[in-house]
């Protein structure tokens, strides 16, 4: 009886300690502690590239805030899906936990991309439409919105009566026809304005000029050139210039390059579209985070762009946009 | 009463040891308690106060590391604010021709060149007089046709300044023609040689790079960071400016305003426990160190662990000691306890060891006082029954067969009617004999001599009583007749085998008893043997089980016997019973050889 009852003691002590001790090293070795490892994929890691430089700063900030370090990779260039897809090979082998991606669309890219989903790792995708993907979470420019704010601007600039001019650089780009989708869309709401037309430059500056200077020419009214891309906006703008038509035209065009910022500033282009590259890299790997914490995320995260002006263009917030490396130039 | 007023009790487990070591592990529990809690407290303020001067001592580091830049800057402004060529070329006259123009522009550019080799922060220094000149740096400067110099925030401050050098925040200089830097710029409006005519402003712009790597480079843990905001509350720093202009983060703008320099104060919110610390400069900006406390020397988390892992052994180990403690405190209770239960089952022959003389010690000694005494008392009982019951016997065996006594007069009265004078002289002094023996009080322990003569008078009566129905032979080894053997032993036996042996034989014809005696070992065997009935093994049985059933005087005869052999000399002897139907019985009387 009396050894009995200590024993149950002695039992009882090792199982506090046992359990204790397992507790503690849980603790430790717990998730609070465990290294998070995210990859980031961009569509291109050229640092001459200032959109996907952004992307990664967005990311890093991301990371830094959560005090841990990510992988960014990417293909030198643009377009290159083939890289893409091997890095993404690439990364899916060293298993993260969560993968963020700007797919260069393909179905090779897709049924990557499913791959990755069925080993159990998270996908954010970025600067991508929600359209037939794998099971995933979105962060991603609003462009539909980016196509309306340059309706809207182009419609405010002309006091109402805004006919508009749109060269894109083909049909198959998604984000091209967004944006378009959303222009007509807010077009539709004022009964002064309307669309002329929609021309397809095929990224080629020469072709934009051609396009505009064929358009100006022409005995067509119209009062607004919308470019959807950078060559469309060089082009269209040299035909201004050439043509002597910069006061009477507008152009309104999307994104900021260096060049773009000197047009702008020149009055050239009189409104540029711009998105927020950093705030889409942060997000994603904010998104990233809080998939693997199993947190609530929402399917689609937009991010909404700026519209900047002569005016407005060095502004304490849109010098950051525009200028986004303390160390460029 | 007070079972009433503890309803539980304050001991409620069975034992005291269980209890002791249960309130001594309460005890420890609490103290260890509330002392992990006090140093875990302690220990988190004072790594809290720590980090915080920590941070106050970094961040005051930024500041003259900033300081100590726009201090430069100062300087080389003042500079230019002394240099004659500046002075003149700036000036609102007109006696310098182009050509004269041109060595002075070559001349302040060679100053401002020389100045701009030797610090590679500056990004670029310039001078505009309001008489439309510019100098610059560079031989050969294109302004950004686009800029328009009066619409510049540093053009407007320094003219708003009136002579006092300003600092903007930081932004992109679009002056020249294709660059677009991230520069701080410091600007001063130049006066003339009166010092009251303002003649041109003067502008020096700092590299950002320089603030970016002064704040970036700054350790404040994994997740701490330096942001600048100026009086107004604008942030002028900040590594997350573009997710706060987005509204995807907040800073503690006001709380930072309300501070004052040198000050720091604590942020906790869902993103964690943070210190902010900040320290003011003298062109109005404030610069503050931001820390999050978990990431600082040593985190909370982990101080917390291994607090409540020490605590744990801490715990464990007084717990086992208590437990043993009380196991060895109460041992010689419990020792006492099973020596007790010993005593219960009647073994008084136990003393309880005494270990020390304390409260159980005096309890083990009572204890073993009163065992003892309690021994000796039933000892005592013990040995007066047995004497009693002696006494007894005694008194039963001096008694005489009534039937025996009445025969045997009965016999002699028929013989002296008869004239056989000589058989009635021979029964009747066998009788006297007979009687004499029984009556001896004195002696218990006879000679087995004088038990002979005993047991011969009597078959002497009987013989002649029954004549040729009894015969017997007395057949007892002559080395044991000085031996001592208790009186009247053997009679009892002869009586049980003249009366239920041969008596009972068809007949009656050639009853025979033998009684035999020898020594065998240390012992001395009688055997008293008939021919007779012979007993049944129930009334062998019965023969010799103390007082139930049968109380004739001759079962209780042999009873006595035995009763009497096991309580002179002890339960190894005694008396056997060896009987078969038709065929006798043999009885076997075993005592100690005995001098």
């Amino acid at each position: 009886m009396r050894n009995q009852r200590l024993t149950l003691w002695l039992l009882l002590a090792m199982l506090v300690i046992a359990t204790n001790s397992v507790f503690y090293f849980k603790i430790l070795s717990g998730p609070s502690h465990e290294e998070r490892n995210i990859t980031v994929i961009l569509r291109s890691s050229n640092v001459r590239i200032d959109f996907w430089q952004a992307v990664n700063m967005g990311a890093e900030a991301a990371a830094k805030e959560m005090g841990f370090t990510i992988k960014v990779v990417g293909p030198l260039s643009e377009s290159d899906s083939d890289t893409q897809i091997q890095l993404l090979e690439e990364a899916i082998e060293r298993k993260p936990q969560a993968i963020v991606i700007a797919p260069i669309m393909n179905d090779r890219m897709r049924s990557t991309l499913f791959k990755a989903n069925e080993l159990g790792i998270k996908l954010v995708i970025i600067n991508m439409s929600p359209d037939k993907l794998p099971s995933h979470v979105v962060v991603s420019s609003d462009h539909i919105e980016g196509g309306r704010l340059a309706a809207q601007t182009s419609v405010e600039q002309t006091a109402g009566y805004a006919v508009i001019a749109m060269i894109s650089d083909n049909a198959n780009s998604i984000v091209s026809e967004e944006r378009l989708q959303g222009m007509q869309s807010e077009l539709a709401g004022y009964k002064d304005s309307s669309l002329l037309g929609v021309y397809y430059a095929d990224n080629s500056e020469d072709r934009a000029y051609q396009i505009a200077n064929k358009l100006i020419q022409s005995n067509t009214r119209f009062n607004t050139f919308i470019t959807l891309n950078e060559s469309a906006s060089q082009g269209v703008a040299r035909a201004l210039k050439e043509q002597d038509r910069v006061d009477d035209i507008n152009l309104i065009g999307f994104d900021s390059s260096s060049d773009e910022v000197q047009l702008l500033e020149s009055g050239i282009m009189k409104s540029s579209i711009v998105q927020k590259p950093f705030n889409m890299g942060y997000l994603g790997v904010k998104t990233a985070l809080n998939l693997i914490d199993g947190d609530t995320t929402e399917p689609i995260t937009y991010i909404d762009s700026n519209v900047i002006t002569k005016g407005n263009m060095f502004t304490a917030e849109n010098q950051k946009l525009l200028f986004p490396f303390i160390n460029s130039k | 009463m007070l079972k009433k007023r503890f309803p539980i009790p304050l001991f409620p487990l069975k034992s005291i040891q269980s209890n002791i070591s249960l309130a001594f592990s309460l005890l420890i529990l609490a103290a260890i308690v509330l002392t992990s809690l006090v140093s875990f407290q302690v220990s988190v303020t004072t790594v809290e106060k720590n980090s915080k001067g920590y941070i106050e001592e970094i961040i005051k580091q930024v500041n003259l590391n900033i300081q100590s830049y726009v201090d430069n800057m100062e300087n080389i402004s003042l500079l230019a604010l002394t240099n004659k060529d500046v002075k003149y070329y700036i000036s609102d006259n007109s006696f310098i021709s182009a050509e004269d123009r041109r060595t002075y522009e070559k001349q302040i550019s060679d100053l401002f060149q020389a100045i701009l080799y030797t610090r590679k922060d500056i990004a670029s220094i310039m001078v505009f007089g309001y008489n439309g000149r510019f100098v610059s740096d560079r031989r050969i400067t294109s302004l950004n046709p686009n800029t328009k110099l009066q619409e510049q925030e540093w053009y407007q401050m320094a003219r708003a300044a009136g002579g006092k050098s300003v600092v903007t925040s930081p932004h992109v200089q679009s002056l020249i023609k294709n660059e677009y830097r991230w520069v701080v710029s410091l600007s001063r409006e130049l006066k003339s040689t009166d010092g009251i005519t303002a003649e041109g402003v003067f502008l020096v712009d700092l590299n950002l790079n320089v603030i970016n790597d002064i704040c970036s480079n700054i350790n404040l843990g994994k997740k701490g960071y330096v942001f600048i905001v100026d009086k107004n509350g604008n942030i002028v720093y900040h590594p997350q400016q573009q997710l706060i202009d987005s509204h995807l983060r907040t800073e503690q703008i006001t709380k930072v305003l309300q501070a004052s320099s040198g000050d720091s104060f604590i942020v906790d919110n869902e993103e964690g426990k943070r210190i902010y610390s900040v320290q003011d400069t003298n062109f109005g900006w404030r610069i503050v160190g931001v820390a999050n406390t978990d990431d600082l020397i040593t985190s909370k988390s982990d101080l917390r662990n291994s607090i409540i892992l020490y605590s744990l052994y801490g715990l464990v180990i007084p717990v086992l000691i208590s437990i043993w403690l009380s196991h060895r405190l109460l041992m010689p209770i419990k020792e006492l306890q099973s020596d007790m239960k010993q005593v219960e089952k009647g073994n008084f022959n136990i003393q309880t060891e005494i270990r020390q003389m304390n409260e159980i010690g005096q309890l083990g000694r009572s204890f073993n006082l009163m065992v003892s005494r309690t021994k000796f008392l039933m000892e005592e009982t013990i040995a007066n029954q047995e004497n009693k019951r002696k006494s007894e016997l005694l008194l039963l065996q001096s008694q005489i067969n009534p039937h025996f006594l009445y025969n045997t007069l009965d016999s002699i009265v028929w013989m002296a009617e008869q004239k056989q004078h000589e058989e009635v002289v021979l029964m009747t002094s066998a009788l006297a004999k007979l009687f004499r023996a029984s009556i001896t009080k004195d002696q218990e322990l006879v000679p087995i001599q004088v038990e002979i003569e005993h047991i011969t008078n009597y078959l002497l009566i009987q013989k002649m009583r029954y004549n040729d129905e009894l015969n017997y032979v007395i057949d007892i080894d002559d080395a044991i007749h000085s031996y001592k053997t208790l009186k009247i032993l053997l009679q009892p036996l002869v009586e049980n085998a003249i009366y239920h042996g041969i008596r009972n034989m068809y007949g009656m014809e050639d009853g025979m008893i033998t009684i035999r005696g020898r020594q065998s070992g240390d012992q001395v065997v009688f055997e008293v043997e008939d021919n007779g009935h012979g007993m049944t093994p129930e009334q062998q049985g019965r023969l010799l089980l103390s007082n139930t059933g049968d109380s004739r005087t001759q079962g209780i005869g042999i009873r006595n016997v035995n009763e009497r052999i096991k309580l002179y000399f002890g339960h190894e002897y005694g008396i056997q019973i060896k009987s078969e139907i038709e065929e006798g019985t043999c009885i076997t009387i075993t005592i100690p050889k005995l001098d």
